[in-house]
């Protein structure tokens, strides 16, 4: 996992009535070094973050190694921080296709809504 | 063209952008070398999909960076992903590899632009897809 315990920390995994629905309570790491860069004095989430760290829920949620072959649509509905949202949900369905699932997931806080992600991964 | 620096808001260990290679009209291409320490590169020593969306959005920050320079601002613009639509990953590059993309611009509207990107190694397209960047105004 790329960014596990670098960008983000797992705190709690909530199972629900389907095995293949779950979420993951995260704590973003505030010192994480992307921040550096992104931007100097002004740290954001980067999009693209979100989106791995999306992917690497679902590799948990399923249990196998993915790539993310396609994103039909994924939606950054408000800008994340690590102040803004120093704790996130992230809630991840899989349904199994033949290469692989379609992955459909929501990132957000008691807050707000800051990702609705909809595409399918390939296991490798 | 421009040193890259001066043309995008981000700075390491997050560039994904070595050079803005040609400006035309509403195209712009751009370059990346694959390197070992490149932030993206995952545990099979491959460019993770992540990492080439980042590519393709920063490739569209450094041609907004370098028409807001053209019109005499004195930094690049700090945009952000909106949206990512219809985004494929063929394959992801390996170290070494030289990656190649080709951004259109569409049109903007209220801050929000919408584009194409797509992204080869050599005549091979890795990546393409559809993205909407909003900029702080």
């Amino acid at each position: 996992m790329l960014l596990e315990n670098k960008y983000y920390k797992l705190i709690r995994v909530d199972d629900s009535e389907s095995p293949l629905t779950k979420t993951y309570h995260l704590a973003l790491i505030p010192d994480c070094d992307v921040y550096r860069g992104h931007f100097p004095g002004n740290p954001v989430c980067p999009g693209v973050c979100n989106i791995e760290t999306i992917k690497e829920c679902a590799m948990m949620l399923t249990g196998k190694k993915l790539l993310i072959s396609t994103i039909k649509q994924c939606r950054l509905t408000a800008i994340a921080t690590p102040a803004v949202c120093p704790e996130i949900s992230v809630e991840v369905t899989a349904t199994e296709t033949p290469q692989g699932y379609t992955i459909l997931a929501t990132i957000a806080d008691a807050q707000q809504t800051y990702m609705e992600y909809k595409g399918d991964m390939m296991i490798l | 063209m421009e040193d890259i620096q001066k043309l995008i808001p981000q700075r390491n260990p997050i560039i994904q952008v070595d050079e803005l290679t040609r400006v035309e009209g509403d195209s712009a291409e751009t370059r990346l070398l694959v390197k070992a320490d490149n932030y993206f590169i995952d545990e099979d020593q491959l460019f993770a999909e992540p990492g080439l969306i980042e590519h393709i959005a920063q490739s569209a920050s450094a041609f907004a960076g370098y028409q807001a320079l053209q019109q005499g601002a004195t930094t690049p613009p700090v945009g952000y992903i909106g949206e990512v639509k219809r985004f494929h990953c063929y394959r992801r590059p390996a170290i070494g590899e030289q990656l190649h993309t080709t951004i259109i611009m569409g049109a903007e509207v209220a801050g929000v632009t919408m584009l194409t990107g797509e992204t080869r190694v050599g005549e091979e397209v890795v990546a393409d897809t559809q993205m909407k960047i909003f900029v702080e105004q």
